[in-house]
């Protein structure tokens, strides 16, 4: 199941994006708002407390270390 | 490491990469590309060519039609605007239009109605553009990018050089330079400075390491009459040749700077001109109406 | 020597930067070291809505009542360097699940710990990051400590970048060396000391697609070996592995009429506790002045239940849990933030409220009594050293 997400995905990020955009017409995504992680500090402690309330965990990086979340 | 020169010519002069490097073959690779850099820039924005951007706009002045631009174009507006504002109006590109009443072959000056005639077309501030397009409100205005164009394909081709594996290159446009990296042995590519009066051998050698050096000179085209020296520098406001500087030339990161920089020096007053090198806090060289040598360059470019 | 002096100099600064805009002048994306250092404080306070007596013995009881203050640093180190420091504590109070048992009607109904649980957790986390031209890596190290739990971890991630820049290839590992000693007292524990380990892997594929949108997709492993059931839950125990899968992608879109950013983030989540997730977030970030901008968002979570989920024990279940944790169920949430930057000063204020549901979610289930809401605020402040 996984591997059928995994090759719809790579498929879906080749198909888009095939013209170059130059460096100097990325002033777009260079803005805050289109940082992919805009606040660093909400972004832990929102993954911290989902995690501990929920049986999943993830998504954008490899795991770190854990907590006792009870 | 080999040396490899490569000449060619380009936007009415003589041009040559100066390069060293391990690999020919490479080296080959680079200069094609940058060789096709310079002649792309020069399509686009020489007037003298029909169909090249510049002209497409100085046909269309006086209508509606807005001519679409591309992100460079808009840049090279942005910077042209720049400099007009930091120059008090003097660099302008508009201005091109006023040779249509000086003949310098002639010897004979225009009239000041000849003049007053020609000046409404001038002014950038009246050239309508944004981001998407560019155009001139009034017929037989002309946009002219020959004061920046050659500057910045100097930069631009140094840059192609680079992106292709040369790491030791000297761009020279007719005297419009762009070093991208030195040469193994010494601190800099060595380039000689001409005196307006010994025209063939060099005042002085200046050293560049990296960066741009520009030259704006007045001595190749004038006029002399009744024992006054009018040169082909223009003040843009009057009509009249500036009559200050008659040589400048300026070292910076970026040989558009450096050649912008020149040019106000030589578009203001001789004074002025020299007030505006020295604040500019680049090393830089002028020579005046008395052929007097100011300037630091010669100290700050040599070692 | 070209030596400029761009801080004395207003018209040279004017002429170089306008110039630096132009094509001939733009290097593909050399990654750097951020321009300026920046620190950053935060308090959160999140609060569990209380257990009712219909779901609860004991006529219903509070829920945990948790305060969290993060410090953050991130400061560019010479020339090709940066560091990192993030710092949070916990502190957590209140009373959590014990068990489930089943009621004089026959519904399953929590047990809560009677006593007030009381922890505080530190968490320190520090990274160096080298830059190269096309790319950089960095070197994690946190260690996590609280009363009954202590846990080291290391981590080593990279990017690189594509040689036209529109691509950014990127990688992780970690290892965790966890431990649990867990604290004797409020309830009766089902073990008195133990560990385990974590190993982790990820990959992803970060792509511009345009002018104003970028995607990436990502994928990830992770084994979790060692002592794993809840020391905390009555007659709890869970297999001593678990192997995840994780797939994620987002967009980001920015919309220049709205002057907003659209953040599109999903994730699928699959092990071999028989545990499957969807995860949905959209935000939506709106520069609604150049110095204030809110954020809303909204979150969708759905889980499958664990093989060996149940309320109340099976007769021949080798593993079990009635954990609310490991249930079928649906969460929403959504909530708001605001910031408005004042000169090198940025303040922050934000808001989540959370909701759990069994029929919310697409994978149907035994539901838990014990499934939590809650809210939640924060207030921040951040500053560049500019």
């Amino acid at each position: 199941m996984t591997v059928k997400y995994a090759v719809a995905g790579l498929v879906l990020m080749l198909l888009c994006g095939c013209e170059t955009v130059q460096p100097w017409e990325r002033g777009l995504l260079a803005k805050d708002g289109m940082q992919w992680t805009p606040d660093i500090m909400d972004a832990r402690l929102r993954s911290q407390i989902y995690a501990s309330k929920e049986a999943s965990s993830g998504g954008a990086g490899a795991a770190g270390g854990g907590c006792g979340c009870n | 490491m080999q040396r490899v020169d490569h000449s060619f010519k380009a936007m009415g002069g003589p041009a040559r990469f100066r390069m060293e490097v391990d690999d020919v073959g490479l080296a080959d690779v680079a200069v094609t590309a940058a060789v096709a850099e310079v002649e792309r820039l020069e399509r686009k924005y020489s007037r003298y060519l029909d169909d090249s951007l510049t002209s497409r706009i100085n046909r269309a002045a006086g209508t509606d039609e807005v001519i679409p631009v591309d992100a460079e174009t808009a840049g090279l507006l942005h910077y042209a605007t720049t400099v007009w504002r930091e120059s008090g109006g003097l660099f302008d590109l508009t201005s091109g239009v006023l040779r249509r009443a000086w003949d310098f072959r002639s010897g004979r000056l225009p009239g000041q109605s000849e003049i007053d005639a020609i000046l409404p077309l001038v002014g950038w501030d009246k050239v309508r553009w944004d981001e998407q397009g560019v155009s001139l409100p009034l017929k037989d205005m002309e946009l002219d990018f020959g004061g920046c164009v050659k500057e910045y394909a100097a930069d631009s081709a140094a840059a192609q050089l680079q992106r292709h594996g040369v790491q030791c290159a000297l761009v020279d446009l007719a005297g419009d330079m762009a070093a991208a990296g030195a040469p193994l042995h010494g601190p800099g590519w060595p380039i000689g400075i001409r005196h307006p009066r010994a025209r063939d051998s060099a005042a002085a050698t200046v050293i560049l390491p990296k960066g741009g050096l520009a030259s704006s000179g007045d001595y190749e085209r004038c006029m002399e009459i009744d024992g006054v020296r009018y040169g082909h520098i223009l003040n843009p406001t009057t009509g009249w040749p500036v009559g200050g500087l008659v040589a400048v030339s300026v070292l910076a990161d970026q040989c558009l700077v450096a050649g912008s920089a020149a040019t106000v020096g030589m578009l203001k007053p001789a004074s002025q001109g020299l007030e505006w090198l020295e604040g500019l806090g680049l090393p830089w060289l002028a020579i005046d109406m008395d052929l007097q040598c100011h300037g630091n360059l010669l100290e700050a470019g040599s070692h | 020597m070209a030596a400029q002096k761009n801080d004395r100099n207003p018209a040279l600064m004017a002429l170089t930067s306008s110039a630096l805009l132009l094509p001939a002048y733009q290097s593909v994306q050399a990654d750097a070291p951020p321009e300026f250092a920046e620190a950053g404080m935060q308090y959160s306070k999140y609060k569990e809505d209380d257990i009712t007596g219909k779901k609860a013995f004991g006529g219903g009881s509070e829920r945990f009542d948790i305060d969290v203050a993060q410090f953050h640093l991130l400061a560019p180190v010479l020339d090709d360097w940066s560091v990192a420091v993030d710092v949070a504590w916990e502190d957590m109070s209140g009373a959590s699940p014990w068990f489930v048992g089943e009621s004089a009607s026959g519904d399953p109904k929590v047990i809560m710990s009677g006593a007030s649980i009381e922890d505080t957790r530190t968490e320190v986390s520090v990274t160096t990051r080298y830059y190269f031209d096309r790319g950089n890596g960095g070197l994690s190290l946190t260690y996590s400590d609280e009363d009954d739990y202590e846990s080291k971890a290391v981590a080593f991630d990279g990017a690189f970048n594509s040689a036209d820049g529109m691509t950014t290839y990127s990688g992780a590992i970690s290892y965790s060396d966890d431990h649990i000693d867990p604290t004797q007292g409020a309830v009766p524990t089902n073990t008195t000391s133990a560990s385990k380990d974590i190993y982790s892997a990820w990959a992803g594929v970060t792509r511009i697609v345009s002018k104003r949108a970028i995607v990436r997709f990502g994928l990830s492993y992770t084994y979790r070996d060692g002592f794993l059931t809840d020391p905390y839950k009555f007659r709890d125990s869970r297999p001593d592995e678990r192997k995840e899968w994780v797939a994620s992608g987002g967009y980001r879109r920015y919309f220049e009429e709205q002057n907003s950013a659209l953040h599109v983030d999903y994730r699928y989540f699959n092990d071999d506790w028989d545990v499957q997730s969807h995860t949905l977030d959209v935000a939506w970030v709106w520069d609604y002045s150049p110095a204030v901008t809110y954020t809303p968002f909204i979150r969708y979570y759905t889980q499958h239940e664990a093989e060996f989920f149940n309320n109340l024990a099976q007769r021949d279940q080798r593993y079990f849990a009635d954990d609310y944790r490991l249930s079928a169920f649906g969460a929403f949430s959504y909530g708001l933030r605001a910031s408005r930057k004042i000169q090198n000063w940025e303040v922050s204020v934000d808001a989540e409220r959370y909701q759990t549901d069994e029929s919310w979610g697409v994978f149907s289930g035994e539901e838990s009594p014990g499934l939590v809401d809650f809210w939640r605020y924060g207030i921040g402040l951040n500053y560049i050293f500019k």
